[in-house]
């Protein structure tokens, strides 16, 4: 497998696109090298990465590794020469050995990073690729920093490497896998080169992960996960991947339409016409660059146009809307920026993108709206439960103007005592009903006469079933008692009560079953519910809940 | 029984309880149920479902879009009520106003692209100043508001 890329490398021609199954472009290449110097801390494989096998995912690590290094850490473009000519080295030193030396590995990991030494495992492999791949690529990368020019030669270079050719098809892989986890590291601070970088690693890192059938991926997430950020260097690593690859489209504008098409046919979730947009200009797009999510990449591209560089905060308005829409395969929460990434299979132009963030809205405020609303957990479907929604509206405001409405019919002294009043909230909590309590007021119980209330708390409105009748005897506009059953004072009501209220059908008549009032009041509430029951007609409100 | 929910003296509930109870004592001082015409009960039942929104409004403030849009409403009304004559300049002007933007409100459907746009219209109209929201914003207000109407409901004045 590897032979065969490295052939097709070597045929490749010089110009950029190398038509790898995936189709790494060099360009990516050179500017994740000049995105790794920038790097300060480091970001590992993850520890699913089982065995490093080959020199490409080493290098791809190490690169990966750089720039999210880079990512974290927000050096100016200035270093950047320094830290390439430093990575020169140390490839070139890694190249020569034909075989990675362990000490070499960390070296240039610590390199990388700058911090971690932890890094030593990321590159525990050999390099078993022709380290030539390094040398040249190298100098490409230290001679040219990010002109499109020099990357076609850079990316000839590349095409000669085997091990690049192989890398490249495995970034590319990535590159078509979505970027969730793609963290804001790199902010806005970063340059419009690292720009690009600092998107791709993120997104290489975060897919690493996934392409869990790719053995030498494995190999090199087993590799690494030292330090810290395992997601970081994958999503860094995908987003070197989706950088290179949109790099290469961006150098390829005018040619190559089989690698647009290859680019386009590889990476399933990146639109066509991003590349486009990319290629027609590199430099901007240089700092954009590929975020598989093209609607994010286009609003970047724009305000890369405008400010020159990537607008880290709008890039993270834009993303934050995203974010909960693209966790289909994140690894993890991106730390500053939340880019969205279109899920597999799905379009990924701007306007599907921003509406599906919309939908994962709406949908979970249709959840807490779901909790509020009783019974509404069995309905399935957004309309369904929109009805139920507006019926439960609707309910509550008539049973406010029901309340309302008794409320100035009832000629009850009202308790002023708001702390007296709270205490029923006590009753309240254990109220399972959904129907509000009527609280027994103290005054009304000068209405039986008989009955002083001993607890001032218990008090409870005698609901008037009919509001128009005012004509009668305030006793008799006594109100239906919906005493919560956890008044132990109202027990004493009879059960002969109940029959004699049918029609308070509120409802729960259950409850006044269980409530009770004195026992001297069993009588005096016989009597007027016998005058109650002659004098209302079943024009009770009727409550709807 | 100690109960800490309803003893805080910022929470909704006695916000709410406390602005409904000088309301009503308000309005029963003003006039007290001596009159048992359906009439006077009729006045008095919709001076209280005034209080009660108030109150509620109030006690939300501004800091909801249902909260501003029923004290809006409140107040145009009051001013309305108020100063027929020299307030008929003003109310004129704020029933143009809320004509203006009911009906703009009314005319551009909005079509959110989620297909609920009946239902969403329905819920619009329930909800005080839900005309002017977007679906993500409606149903956010919708919750605060039932919310809200729980609130009331249960509330340990006559209501609850």
């Amino acid at each position: 497998m590897e032979n065969q890329f490295f052939v097709n490398a070597g045929i490749q021609s010089p110009a950029p696109p190398l038509h790898f199954g995936s189709s790494m472009p060099m360009s990516d290449w050179q500017s994740l090298s000049s995105a790794m110097e920038i790097q300060s801390q480091d970001c590992f494989p993850t520890p699913n990465w089982e065995k490093p096998t080959d020199y490409g995912l080493q290098f791809e690590s190490a690169l990966s590794s750089m720039v999210s290094s880079r990512a974290a850490s927000n050096c100016n473009v200035s270093s950047e020469s320094l830290i390439i000519r430093e990575l020169i080295g140390k490839l070139g030193s890694i190249g020569n050995g034909g075989e990675i030396p362990p000490h070499s590995q960390p070296l240039l990991a610590s390199y990388i990073n700058g911090n971690n030494s932890s890094n030593t495992s990321c590159y525990s492999t050999p390099l078993n690729s022709p380290p030539k791949l390094n040398l040249p690529m190298v100098d490409s990368l230290v001679k040219e920093k990010l002109p499109p020019k020099g990357l076609n030669s850079s990316v000839a270079d590349f095409s000669a490497d085997p091990g690049f050719a192989e890398r490249a098809a495995k970034f590319s892989c990535f590159g078509s896998r979505s970027f969730n986890g793609r963290t804001t590291q790199f902010g806005p601070k970063d340059n419009t080169e690292f720009a690009a970088f600092r998107s791709n690693p993120l997104a290489a890192n975060a897919k690493l992960p996934r392409v869990s059938s790719s053995p030498s991926i494995k190999a090199m997430v087993s590799q690494g996960t030292t330090t810290n950020k395992n997601t970081p260097l994958q999503d860094r690593s995908e987003l070197a991947n989706s950088q290179e690859e949109s790099i290469v489209s961006e150098q390829n504008p005018n040619g190559e339409p089989g690698l647009k098409a290859s680019n386009s046919r590889k990476r399933k979730a990146v639109p066509k016409a991003k590349t486009k947009e990319t290629s027609s200009s590199p430099s901007a797009n240089a700092s954009k660059v590929t975020e598989p999510n093209e609607a994010s990449n286009e609003k970047r591209c724009k305000l890369s146009d405008s400010n020159g560089h990537e607008n880290g905060s709008a890039k993270a308005e834009e993303d934050a809307k995203g974010d909960k829409a693209n966790n289909t395969k994140a690894l993890e929460p991106p730390k500053d920026y939340i880019h969205v990434r279109a899920r597999r299979g799905q379009a990924t132009d701007s306007h599907s993108l921003a509406e599906r963030v919309r939908r994962e809205k709406i949908s979970e405020r249709m959840k807490l709206l779901q909790n509020l609303v009783p019974g509404c957990k069995k309905v399935t479907g957004k309309a369904l439960m929109l009805d139920e929604i507006i019926n439960y509206v609707q309910s509550l405001q008539r049973q406010v103007e029901f309340l309302s409405m008794k409320l100035a019919s009832v000629n009850t002294r009202l308790d002023f005592n708001v702390e007296s009043l709270m205490s029923k909230d006590i009753f309240q909590r254990n109220n399972t009903l959904q129907q509000p309590i009527f609280a027994i007021n103290s005054s009304a119980s000068t209405f039986f006469g008989h009955q002083p209330q001993q607890n001032p708390a218990l008090h409870s409105n005698m609901s008037n079933g009919t509001m128009t009748q005012c004509s009668v005897d305030p006793l008799d506009t006594a109100i239906c008692p919906k005493l919560n059953t956890h008044l132990p004072q109202i027990n004493q009501f009879v059960e002969t009560v109940p029959p004699q209220y049918p029609t308070f059908c509120e409802g729960d008549l259950e409850t006044i079953v269980h409530m009770g009032f004195g026992q001297n009041q069993s009588q005096d509430m016989a009597l007027h519910s016998q005058n109650f029951q002659g004098s209302n007609q079943v024009s009770h409100m009727k409550v709807e809940l | 029984m100690n109960n800490p929910h309803h003893l805080n003296p910022t929470s909704l509930k006695s916000r709410f309880t406390t602005r409904f109870l000088r309301a009503l004592t308000k309005i029963r001082a003003q006039k007290p149920i001596s009159s048992s015409s359906p009439t006077e009960i009729f006045r008095r039942y919709r001076r209280i479902k005034v209080a009660a929104d108030k109150s509620m409004a109030y006690s939300v403030r501004s800091r909801r879009i249902w909260s501003r849009a029923m004290l809006w409403k409140l107040r145009s009304r009051s001013y309305r009520r108020q100063d027929p004559c020299s307030g008929r300049r003003s109310g004129k002007t704020n029933q143009a106003i809320m004509k203006k933007s009911s009906n703009e409100n009314t005319t551009t459907r909005r079509e959110d692209g989620v297909g609920f746009v009946e239902e969403a219209d329905e819920l619009r109209q329930l909800v005080p100043g839900g005309e002017t929201m977007n679906l993500c914003n409606l149903l956010d207000e919708t919750a605060h508001y039932i919310k809200c109407l729980t609130t009331q409901l249960f509330s340990p004045i006559g209501k609850g």
